[in-house]
């Protein structure tokens, strides 16, 4: 077995030994005739207690569903009123993100260097398993139609499906702008630049390509963006929409009555 | 409940918010109101480089709340800069500016109360903090936080290396509208901003022209306590740039993405119009909240440049 094999096998065992002991709350304010929305705790390793953000739509279903991973920052916000309207969703906030920020909270900058001397130590680690989690309940929701479930989000979405490799299709935004806070590192800590090399490899969304059994757009690779991110996000969409057999649906165009 | 529509003309849609009657003096008591910043300054040499200083900078505001800044200087010994205000939007937490350093301003990217590093005391989270005491004008969360960035402005103008004739402010979304309010409530310190996808313009109209956080929060609120529909925009009046912006006299930059779902053109336009001052509008068709980033930025630049004449340290 090599030496990545291991480190996720590891991850692996490590999540199964832990129960996710999930705790759903019903949130009226966040509900509406369309969809009923919950606030979930889940236990991810460590244990570390993470939170997420579920919409179920109303009706019988099941229902097309998405994992949102979380996003490079301290806030990741509800999923979008117009996927709660056509998906099941649910959104991960990883260890150290506002809502999953207790005991640990996540400095920005810092988190994409945090441990990152020893792929044992290194932050991420348990920030996938957070992903992993969050996959593993929506996945087993019965509300979820099993054929039509994908997962969207940076890098973190690849490193899902690849361990998970249960969607239908994944959706990229491409890596993390985490590149910055890397250099300073470097600058700070030449020194450890083959071990922080060595540990980033863990994460390579291209070591993991191969176990990736769902469609995949991968922004910069499959997808070009033009930057003019209203059209950018219409074909994005529109992609998933055609993947879990709905309608595309603009934001800008979905108003309140 | 949801409609699509496919009509829209927010070039020429009518927004109008209501400016409370004690409007001014409300603001003039808030800033009397604002403790001595006594800022402190640490410096960091693990975000600092060979061209730029960069410095934790902590000072206090608005009910005693320390806030804290990033505080990035170009090393250039004797010389005196410009300065710039750059603020966060909603979600983001401050950058390090070292690249407005470089190219010549010390600048201040704050993180006004509520954000990661400024949270100890006051921390309404995200979501909570656009409806954090909103039926309260007095109370509403965002009052301190507009304080935290004018105490900003009133902190990097008493800088000995900052020449407080030629100070900026820079910023997208909540960083747009908070530069209208800056300018606004310091006329005599912000000499140009530049402002992208303006938010906190509009509040109570935008909640009716999209789904999009955070103005989704109000209507998530509106769904727990309907009864406060009324105390609602009553309150945001207080805090809407519409009535900052006729106080405004420096020059500004706006920019607009005509498919911002995030914040409604129709407010931006709206915001636009209602701006005193010399002022530019370019907006950006087939764009969202990111209002034409990947060419903009060049032109902000410029602008403020052209009014803050910075000279670069690379």
């Amino acid at each position: 077995m090599t030496e990545f094999d291991a480190y996720w096998q590891a991850v692996d065992a490590e999540l199964a030994e832990v129960p996710a002991s999930p705790v759903l709350t019903p949130v009226p304010a966040r509900s509406t005739v369309d969809f009923t929305a919950y606030d979930v705790r889940l236990t991810s390793i460590g244990p570390y207690r993470i939170f997420g953000y579920l919409s179920v739509p109303t009706g019988g279903g099941p229902f097309p569903a998405v994992l949102e991973t979380p996003r490079y920052g301290s806030v990741n916000q509800p999923p979008h009123y117009r996927d709660r309207l056509r998906y099941l969703t649910f959104t991960v906030m990883h260890r150290g993100q506002r809502l999953a920020d207790e005991p640990f909270q996540a400095a920005y900058p810092g988190l994409a260097t945090l441990g990152i001397e020893d792929p044992l130590s290194f932050v991420y680690r348990g920030i996938v398993a957070d992903c992993l989690r969050g996959a593993e309940f929506l996945l087993n929701r019965p509300e979820a139609d099993p054929a039509r479930v994908a997962v969207t989000g940076d890098d973190l979405a690849l490193l899902t499906a690849a361990r998970r490799p249960r969607f239908t299709a994944v959706r990229s935004s491409g890596p993390p702008e985490v590149e910055p806070e890397i250099a300073d590192h470097l600058r700070l800590h030449p020194d450890q630049a083959e071990r922080i090399r060595h540990t980033r490899s863990f994460f390579d969304p291209d070591r993991h390509a191969g176990s990736i059994t769902a469609n995949v757009l991968r922004v910069g690779r499959d997808h070009q963006l033009t930057h003019r991110d209203a059209v950018d996000d219409a074909a994005l969409d529109s992609w998933l929409a055609g993947q879990l057999g709905v309608a595309p649906m603009s934001k800008f165009d979905l108003v309140p009555r | 409940m949801t409609a699509t529509n496919t009509a829209r003309d927010p070039a020429n849609a009518m927004i109008t918010v209501p400016t409370p009657p004690d409007f001014t003096e409300f603001w003039a008591r808030t800033l009397d109101s604002l403790p001595d910043p006594i800022p402190t300054l640490a410096h960091l040499p693990s975000l600092s480089t060979d061209t730029v200083a960069v410095f934790d900078l902590r000072y206090t505001s608005y009910q005693d709340v320390e806030v804290a800044a990033w505080y990035a200087v170009p090393r250039a010994e004797g010389r005196v800069f410009p300065g710039l205000v750059t603020i966060p939007g909603y979600i983001s937490e401050p950058d390090v500016p070292r690249r407005w350093a470089e190219l010549g301003y010390a600048t201040i990217s704050v993180a006004p109360r509520g954000k990661l590093r400024s949270n100890a005391v006051v921390n309404p989270g995200y979501p909570g903090l656009l409806t954090h005491h909103i039926v309260d004008h007095h109370t509403y969360g965002y009052r301190g936080f507009y304080a935290d960035v004018i105490r900003a402005l009133d902190v990097l103008a008493a800088r000995p290396e900052v020449d407080a004739q030629r100070i900026g402010v820079q910023g997208s979304s909540q960083g747009g509208g908070l530069g209208i309010i800056s300018a606004a409530l310091r006329p005599d310190l912000v000499r140009c901003f530049a402002a992208g996808a303006p938010y906190l313009c509009g509040i109570w109209e935008a909640t009716k022209l999209t789904h999009s956080y955070p103005y989704e929060e109000i209507t998530e609120y509106l769904r727990a306590h309907p009864g406060h529909a009324e105390a609602i925009q009553r309150s945001v009046a207080y805090y809407d740039g519409m009535n900052f912006a006729p106080l405004v006299r420096c020059p500004s930059y706006v920019y607009l993405g005509l498919a911002d779902d995030v914040c409604p053109p129709e407010t931006g336009f709206a915001v636009f119009r209602a701006l005193g001052g010399d002022k530019v509008l370019d907006t950006y068709e087939g764009c969202a909240h990111h209002a034409g980033l990947h060419w903009v930025r060049a032109k902000f630049e410029a602008f403020l440049a052209r009014h803050l004449n910075p000279e670069a340290v690379a």
